[in-house]
């Protein structure tokens, strides 16, 4: 053959490559784009707070799951379960694999959890009570608590599973045998099992994770390929960027007058219901909030119905329900939810009378954290209250650092401060325990230093009873000493209100029957549909 | 007089500094009588009526717990006015003397306050203002304390410059030889010449730390709430762009007048006087 004939074939092969190409386009991959605020932790042992939660159910796994629309506890990374006394027995499935192609077994079981307990930092609190951890074959793990502790396997959903192998090959410096425990590794790296692995982390700036192949379960062809996790965008941002059809998801801090916004524009709301509430938190140390009948006039005094009406999006969807007590209606001991909290400036009168100090001698100081606007005005609407009763107050803005120190001592912790506190595992041990035992007095959670037997007795009886129907006795008893003795304005139920486009389905953000009941579950990206393909 | 008054007149853009600064101080002065709803300034909601766009009676609108915008803002210009005057007040004494001292003692005392003069000016103004509200807590008190610790080193610069080519002058000489103090050369002989000056960088100044008292509350640092702010209303409203806008939109409006008529008015005076600024 000659060049010009050698010319010609190489030409018609090439064209022919190109015309196959052109015929049968490759499938463009979705991306899904959403927002949360700095900064997105990534070690799992140290995830605490929603964006590190978002993170730690994709590209971790966990023993079990939160059922989907129902109360419970379903299988995943663990086939079954069994409880014998203080000992917890977990039998793990044994087609596991981690992203890095080892074999998930028992082992890395016991690792997760004495790390977990070793950097005692995000929720290892929960596991403060596991006495020892022991691999009893390759795929059966048991755990044996120092005490009985009934919502245990629920604490379960706060233990993601990491590839001991591979955080024993990247080690870092640090006293002793385990060096730093693979926590320069894991800040930066992913080691799990999870349905999406880590592309590239910039805990200030964005997390891209891409769809694991070889999740161990089915993974819908419809899930995103491709996320895309922002950190740190300003509200007026992600309402430009949705808007202009360039971001998914929001986070759940706009401001509800922004998404409101978003949803007259046609976006979509989503919402989820984590087991939580807006809580305005007494100091029962400082005078006169030391006297519970101040403390009654001032819960009383407190305008329930505006602060719902402050949070309202739309008519039917809003950031929080009323609050029919200490514990979220739905959650095990909660009022029903027809006894909704109202103000009551009679009985606060009354109350005010009986309190032992003269309101003249008082400046209520009312906090609220810089970083949460929305506290701002919780914080004018509580002044206008307790004006109406002839008490006076001053607010004080705090940043969050300078609240976390100043709750360490109650003469510094100021007489109010607006919290949302959430159950982190579900269940009510884990929302009331750290905020009214006596022992846990003075953390962020628990400004209210209190002190109170019956509440102590009441808390521990709800921890160790196994039996259901004894536990939601002793938190319906607790829930209505709550309400008598009042360290707590119990502002609303809070639910989380997401605005989106119209790229995506998330069923667990958006069908009752689906919701996991857990913060941040329903962000499994694996349980998402893209509706288009662009 | 009547020639100042006549010059500021000739000059349109004088006209308007001057309407513009009068406009501002007759606001703050009389925000009690001209604001609609006076009781706004402080602890008041309505929810009834909050996060409403301009309409009849809250012009400006009302905001995100239902107070009305304009009544804060007359409010806002008299925290802001009052800043301004508060801050000139301490700064300005401290910087002439420290200028006057060093310009006209010379040596060592020139040496040191100078370079201390130098270091504060050499830290990026804001900077410096938000390194003082961080350390104290973020009160109106405090905010003036903050800005005035990045105020007065200018005059100091200004005055020593003055002072320095002044002091060569043949009156200061004369009034060195007939045996004058130096208290009566700095602050009789010297002083009275920096004036024009020193009232023209004052005028163009009051904007100027009216705009950075509003960036202090801006990030967070200024006057808490209830107490209307300028600037934390910029800050606030900034969230719920661009659906909420007059949130936003008036007061930054309202800052934008301030520092305009300031500056306007201190350009007038500069003609004016001949300061040299």
């Amino acid at each position: 053959m000659n060049i010009f004939a050698k010319t010609i074939a190489a030409a018609c092969v090439s064209a022919s490559i190109l015309a196959l190409a052109a015929a049968a386009p490759a499938q463009a991959e979705t991306v899904l784009r959403l927002d949360e605020v700095a900064v997105g932790e990534l070690d799992p042992a140290k995830a605490s707070d929603y964006a590190d939660s978002i993170l730690m159910f994709n590209v971790y796994d966990t023993l079990v799951l939160p059922a989907q629309g129902a109360p419970g506890l379903v299988p995943h990374l663990a086939k079954s379960w069994s409880a014998d006394g203080n000992n917890h027995i977990f039998n793990l499935r044994d087609d596991v694999k981690f992203q890095s192609g080892n074999p998930m077994s028992a082992d890395d079981v016991v690792f997760s959890l004495q790390r977990m307990q070793e950097l005692g930092s995000g929720l290892s609190y929960l596991f403060a009570n596991v006495e020892s951890v022991e691999a009893v074959d390759e795929h059966t793990v048991m755990f044996v608590l120092k005490e009985p502790y009934a919502p245990f396997v629920s604490s379960m959903l706060r233990l993601p599973i990491v590839d001991k192998k591979l955080v024993m090959e990247n080690l870092g410096a640090g006293d002793g045998e385990m060096g730093d425990w693979g926590q320069a590794y894991l800040s930066g790296n992913a080691a799990g099992t999870g349905a999406y692995k880590v592309s590239s982390h910039n805990p200030q700036q964005e997390t891209v994770m891409a769809k694991n192949a070889d999740y161990f379960l089915d993974i819908q062809d419809a899930a995103p390929d491709t996320v895309r996790l922002r950190y740190g965008l300003e509200p007026a941002t992600v309402r430009t960027l949705i808007a202009q059809g360039e971001h998914d998801i929001s986070s759940q801090w706009l401001p509800p007058e922004v998404l409101k916004a978003l949803s007259k524009d046609g976006a979509q709301l989503l919402t989820e219901s984590g087991g939580g509430g807006f809580y305005v938190k007494m100091n029962t140390t400082k005078a006169p909030l030391d006297d519970m009948e101040c403390r009654l006039a001032l819960s009383n005094a407190f305008d329930y119905g505006s602060a719902i009406k402050m949070i309202a999006v739309t008519d039917d969807v809003s950031q929080g329900s009323p609050a029919t007590g200490a514990i979220p209606v739905g959650m095990l001991g909660a009022n029903p939810s027809t006894d909704d909290l109202a103000r009551d400036m009679d009985a606060a009168k009354r109350h005010l009378e009986a309190c032992r100090y003269n309101p003249d001698d008082f400046n209520i100081e009312i906090s609220w954290i810089a970083e949460v606007p929305l506290e701002e005005r919780f914080a004018l609407l509580m002044q206008a209250n307790f004006n109406e009763l002839g008490i006076k107050s001053e607010i004080k803005k705090m940043p969050w650092a300078l609240f976390a120190e100043q709750v360490s001592k109650p003469e510094n912790t100021p007489h109010i401060s607006q919290l949302f506190v959430n159950a982190v595992t579900g269940d009510p041990d884990t929302l009331l325990y750290g905020m009214y035992d006596s022992k846990n007095a003075g953390t962020w959670q628990s400004p209210e230093y209190l002190n109170d037997a019956d509440v102590d007795d009441l808390l521990e009886e709800g921890r160790v009873n196994t039996d259901v129907a004894a536990r939601e006795k002793a938190y319906k008893a607790l829930n209505a000493r709550l309400m008598a003795i009042a360290p707590t304005i119990y502002g609303y139920d809070r639910q989380s209100v997401f605005a989106a486009s119209d790229r995506v389905k998330v069923p667990a953000l958006s069908d009752p029957s689906k919701a996991f009941g857990l913060d941040g579950m329903g962000f499994s990206f694996r349980l998402m549909e893209m509706q288009d393909k662009s | 007089m009547r020639r100042v008054m006549w010059i500021l007149l000739s000059n349109p853009l004088s006209v308007i500094g001057l309407l513009l600064v009068g406009t501002v101080i007759f606001s703050a002065v009389f925000a009690d009588f001209i604001a609609p709803f006076p009781s706004h300034r402080g602890a008041v909601v309505d929810f009834s009526n909050f996060n409403q766009p301009p309409h009849w009676p809250n012009i400006f609108g009302t905001d995100l717990v239902g107070r009305d915008l304009f009544s804060r803002i007359l409010f806002a210009y008299r925290i802001s006015l009052m800043l301004g005057v508060v801050v000139l007040a301490i700064a300005v004494p401290i910087g002439v003397t420290v200028g006057l001292a060093a310009g006209y003692l010379g040596g060592w005392v020139e040496f040191a306050l100078m370079r201390l003069t130098d270091v504060f000016l050499s830290i990026p103004p804001l900077v410096l203002a938000m390194s003082v509200m961080g350390l104290l807590e973020p009160t109106l008190t405090n905010g003036m304390l903050a800005v005035t610790t990045m105020w007065w080193p200018w005059y100091a610069r200004l005055v020593y410059n003055i002072t320095r080519s002044e002091s060569q002058e043949g009156y200061v000489l004369a009034a060195e030889i007939i045996g004058a103090s130096r208290l009566h050369i700095m602050f009789r002989e010297i002083l009275p010449n920096c004036v024009p000056s020193i009232v023209t960088k004052m005028t163009l100044d009051l904007g100027f730390v009216i705009l950075i008292a509003s960036s202090l509350s801006f990030l967070g640092l200024g006057v808490q709430a209830p107490t209307p702010d300028l600037g934390s209303m910029v800050a606030e409203g900034g969230n719920y762009l661009p659906d909420s806008w007059w949130l936003t939109v008036f007061p930054s409006l309202a800052i934008l007048i301030a520092v305009f008529g300031f500056n306007l008015l201190g350009d007038a005076l500069r003609q004016i006087l001949g300061g040299d600024t």
